[in-house]
């Protein structure tokens, strides 16, 4: 029975008018989406190889430990997701490099490096009119769910209006069976055209020999189809929902695009706008304060004890190293506080906008597709796990050599031996679907949620109306 | 007859539920946004004094004039909150030299606060009304004709004798009118949030400001209803003129915009043109070094040392923490097309051993300040032709084609009359350009470039308060009038059209 409804619908939908509009309009968005990646990508990952082997030559041009271990390994990269077309994620907001520093201590002796978390300044040379990016988060969650609302404000409202839903229920049909008849007719009818144009968007873009996905990939375009299915789901609920509490088609279509527009459009950001006034992380000049404090500080504190030393050598080297050593702590210290304090204001701003579905679409098109801000946290991690090992890898090395004072920081203190270039380890930024899964189970679940509810509440609302 | 038929549409429109909903949703959203804005316009007001009151401290350090760099920063425009436009993404900092012509590339980012805020984009005023009132308007418009055809109605009304054109008249006077009030309503709401704010005072030409764009949003309304009006008329069915409606509406909004200008490249010649440009750049300058040399080579003192030896006292000079430095280089970024050549000293007390030197170097200096001068007014005109043609021209190309929607020429008209569009900004740019030759003038007259006090503090450092002081006025409102005139202009003839159209479609059509 549920079948025979669901195939009635169907065939209702296939050769109207919206169907025909809502096929071209997906399908014109997917083709621009992939032209665009197309177009960028090989641009994208072109700046991503270059500066990976300036970076790696400049690195692996030293073998003098000590110089190794002062100017670090240059700047690291932020490897591109190929799914970029998924989820742009804010690309112009968040950098993609992690910078180093090297600090002067005293006017001879020069600390060694530390990372260097700069804010990227591309956009503020740049005069081009705002836009929104078309990717795919932007095709699921404004246009898709558009449709879904166009789809069912007026499947049970019509019915009403026409007197049709009558005729249906004088049938021996449970009321529910109604309900989810027109749930799947709904659902499928938007789905293969999406379906479609998400083929036909892969198909332009896995043909191309710049942009290779790999199973990974595929198995990730999986899931973000399913969770725009799952999204789909959600707004014909709503559409359900509000079609069996309206008496008339043209109240249920306003009330409806009247909700889409307050939680599509305008949600997400306010609600961001208003929670990111909730912490107050510390200010640059804060920052650059503080690190000016910490620089005197150690200065001070290092040409003190110096006059203390009575100008034995070995002494003197034990004291530039440990300052070394300190100072690149303490300022390393302050710039993870800084960093951190910022990443919880945005995380606490995002965690508010899950009030409404398209951020935790968002969210979820983002982890999935390796980009944005959880993917920027990752990168972050990776670099921090990296600066360890290199640190590392030269106090390995300086053991290593007998003939070394082993006074990490000081140039004569340190191993004079040769290192040869292949031994140093090398940055390579890495995605891991595992750790993804983590993170957007809370995601995940409440979309589902979401969904349940709302259909739930369609249900009763259509059980309980009178017609 | 007409006012009868007014009364009629107005008291069948005012009763509607879509009518509530959409007052109700669209005074929430102004004001809650608006609130909203105003605290974001009040922390870049107080970005703006810490960043003023920082450069005054350290221009306060300063012991020369060589050495001060004249930082101007940029107000934030109280109007970015009707419309943003560029005001936040922009630089808002610049540096005067007198070796460069300062343009709006050259701006850097002052922010004390998170820069990754800059993921949630912001919504202002006027994108809450690009989006709610012409979803409003079409969904007034859709079923005035449509709905009484299907109903009979219209062939009721006609058997009085009532012209046709009437009947349009009255039905879009009466949605106008009615559509009028949520506008006015959140606007008025918005403008008193405005003035209870201490951050922010009005006054005449900004309320004229407020007036424009009060005008444009009617304008702008308008075309939508005639749009949908359109529609209905055409269709004669309400379902399937509510459908085309709704995809015109996500189309113009939410389609359009952003699919043509991601599909816009910029331009692939641009690299090859900043190349070219920047090598123009470096030929200039290296002229200039060439210059410079030869004065260094024929002058009377040995060697080629621009600092001609003088040196301060007290401890490290010239290092890092020191007591005071030499410097001189090419600055050089070729993603900014910047290139030029700097030399400062900030020096004390001279050592005494240096002193003879002194008049060589005033003597240089003064060479060196006016060649400074006019190799930047040379590369200026180089820069000024390769930013317009690399980066305004595409941008300007954008903003024509954005025009082809309603949308586009509402975003233009207003961000005209806040000044936060691309020449508002430039006006800003152009002030820093003008307060440079300011500078510029006043070096001259007094002969700073040829004065001791240009490298050395070595007898009285700067009174850096008797510099001609930086102002910048906005815009006056007729300049603002003229921006945002062909873009109301514009949506007006649209207005036009669509009328006359529906006219004849309505005339012609059989009831």
């Amino acid at each position: 029975m549920i079948w025979h409804i669901t195939k009635r619908e169907i065939y209702d939908n296939l050769n109207s008018l919206r169907f025909a509009l809502a096929t071209v309009l997906l399908l014109g968005l997917m083709l621009t989406n992939a032209f665009v990646h197309l177009r960028e990508h090989p641009e994208r990952m072109q700046k991503y190889h270059d500066g990976v082997t300036e970076s790696l030559n400049q690195l692996q041009s030293q073998t003098d430990l000590y110089r190794i271990a002062q100017y670090g390994p240059g700047l690291l990269h932020k490897k591109p997701s190929p799914l970029h077309f998924c989820a742009e994620g804010g690309d112009t907001v968040i950098p993609n490099t992690v910078y180093m520093r090297i600090s002067v201590i005293t006017h001879d002796l020069v600390g060694f490096w530390q990372l260097d978390y700069r804010p990227t300044r591309l956009n503020s040379k740049n005069i081009r009119p705002d836009s929104i990016k078309v990717d795919w988060g932007f095709v699921i969650g404004y246009i898709l769910s558009l449709i879904a609302i166009l789809f069912t404000f007026d499947s049970i409202s019509g019915e009403r209006e026409r007197g049709t839903l009558r005729l249906t229920l004088a049938y021996a049909v449970a009321r529910h069976t109604v309900l989810i008849g027109k749930f799947l007719g709904a659902l499928l009818c938007i789905s293969i055209p999406f379906a479609l144009a998400t083929l036909i968007n892969l198909f332009v873009i896995s043909t191309s020999s710049d942009v290779q996905l790999g199973t990974d990939a595929w198995s990730r375009l999986g899931i973000i189809f399913f969770i725009a299915i799952l999204y789909l789901c959600l707004f014909i609920a709503l559409g359900l929902l509000i079609s069996s509490f309206v008496q008339r088609n043209a109240a249920s279509l306003v009330t409806l695009l009247l909700i889409w527009v307050t939680f599509v459009v305008f949600m997400p950001s306010t609600l961001a706008s208003i929670a990111s006034g909730f912490s107050n992380p510390m200010t640059y000049d804060e920052f650059l304060e503080r690190q000016t404090h910490i620089q005197s500080e150690f200065r001070d504190e290092y040409l003190s004890r110096l006059e203390g030393t009575g100008g034995f050598p070995n002494k003197r080297m034990q004291l530039a190293g440990e300052y070394v050593i300190k100072e690149v702590a303490a300022r390393e210290r302050l710039s993870h506080e800084y960093l951190d304090q910022q990443h919880i204001q945005i995380q606490q701003a995002r965690s508010v906008t899950r009030l409404s579905p398209v951020a935790i679409v968002q969210h979820l098109l983002e982890a999935f597709a390796g980009t944005g801000f959880k993917r920027h946290q990752q990168f972050v991690e990776n670099v921090q796990d990296y600066a360890r090992e290199y640190r590392e890898f030269v106090i390995d090395m300086d053991r290593s050599d007998p003939g070394s004072l082993h006074i990490i920081g000081a140039r004569e203190g340190m191993s004079k031996k040769p290192i040869s270039p292949e031994t140093i380890p090398t940055f390579e930024d890495s995605l891991s679907l595992s750790r993804d899964f983590k993170t957007v189970v809370v995601d995940m679940f409440l979309l589902t949620l979401f969904f349940v509810v709302l259909l739930y509440g369609a249900c009763l609302a259509f059980l309980h109306v009178e017609i | 007859m007409l006012k009868t038929l007014i009364r009629r549409e107005l008291l069948e429109i005012l009763m509607t539920f879509r009518f509530a909903a959409a007052v109700l949703i669209m005074l929430l959203l102004v004001v809650v946004n608006t609130y909203v804005l105003i605290n974001d316009y009040d922390r870049r007001l107080e970005d703006y004094h810490t960043n003023v009151k920082d450069q005054q401290q350290d221009l306060r350090e300063i012991k020369t004039y060589s050495a001060g760099h004249y930082r101007i920063a940029r107000p934030p425009n109280p109007f970015s909150i009707f419309n943003v436009g560029l005001d936040k993404r922009l630089g808002n900092e610049i540096q005067i030299t007198h070796a460069q012509v300062p343009t709006l590339w050259d701006a850097s980012t002052y922010r004390t606060s998170n820069s990754l805020l800059n993921l949630f984009s912001s919504i202002d005023i006027v994108f809450i009304f690009e989006v709610v009132l012409s979803l409003m308007a079409l969904i007034f418009a859709y079923d005035t004709l449509a709905g009484e055809h299907e109903q009979g109605t219209l062939r009721l009304v006609l058997t009085h004798p009532v012209g046709r054109g009437y009947i349009l008249l009255a039905k879009y006077f009466s949605a106008m009118i009615s559509l009028l009030v949520p506008l006015l309503m959140s606007l008025i709401l918005a403008v008193i949030l405005l003035t209870t704010s201490a951050a922010i005072s009005l006054n005449v030409d900004d309320f004229l400001r407020i007036g424009g764009i009060v005008i444009s949003s009617i304008v702008y309304l308008s075309v939508f209803y005639l749009i949908g009006m359109l529609i209905s008329a055409v269709t004669r069915r309400t379902g399937t003129a509510l459908m085309l409606a709704m995809v015109v509406w996500a189309f113009w909004l939410f389609v359009y915009p952003n699919v043509i200008l991601a599909v816009i490249a910029p331009p692939q010649t641009s690299q090859a043109q900043m190349i070219s440009a920047y090598d123009q750049l470096k030929q200039i300058w290296e002229e200039f070094d060439r210059e410079r040399k030869h004065f260094l080579a024929t002058d009377p003192v040995p060697g080629e040392d621009p600092h001609f030896g003088l040196v301060g006292e007290g401890p490290n000079f010239g290092l890092r923490g020191g007591s005071g430095y030499n410097a001189a280089y090419f600055y050089q970024s070729p993603s900014i097309l910047k290139y030029y050549y700097q030399s400062h000293s900030n020096i004390g007390r001279l050592k005494e051993e240096s002193k003879p030197n002194v008049p060589y170097a005033q003597n240089y200096n003064r060479f060196l300040g006016q060649q400074t001068v006019e190799t930047a007014e040379r590369a200026w005109l180089v820069r000024k032709q390769a930013f317009d043609s690399i980066f305004v021209k595409p941008a300007i190309l954008e903003r024509i084609l954005l025009r082809f929607s309603p949308v586009g020429m509402y975003d233009a008209a207003t961000q005209a009359w806040a000044g936060t569009d691309l020449y508002g900004l430039r006006d800003f740019f152009e002030a820093t350009r003008n307060y440079r030759r300011t500078l510029i003038d006043y070096f001259y007259d007094s002969d700073i470039f040829g004065s001791k006090q240009w490298f050395t503090g070595d007898g009285g450092v700067v009174d850096w308060d008797s510099l001609p002081q930086f102002t910048f006025q906005k815009s006056e409102i007729h300049i603002n009038a003229k921006r945002a005139l062909p873009d109301l202009l514009l949506l007006l003839t649209m207005n036009l059209l669509l009328f006359v159209v529906i006219f004849i479609v309505f005339i012609r059509s059989e009831v």
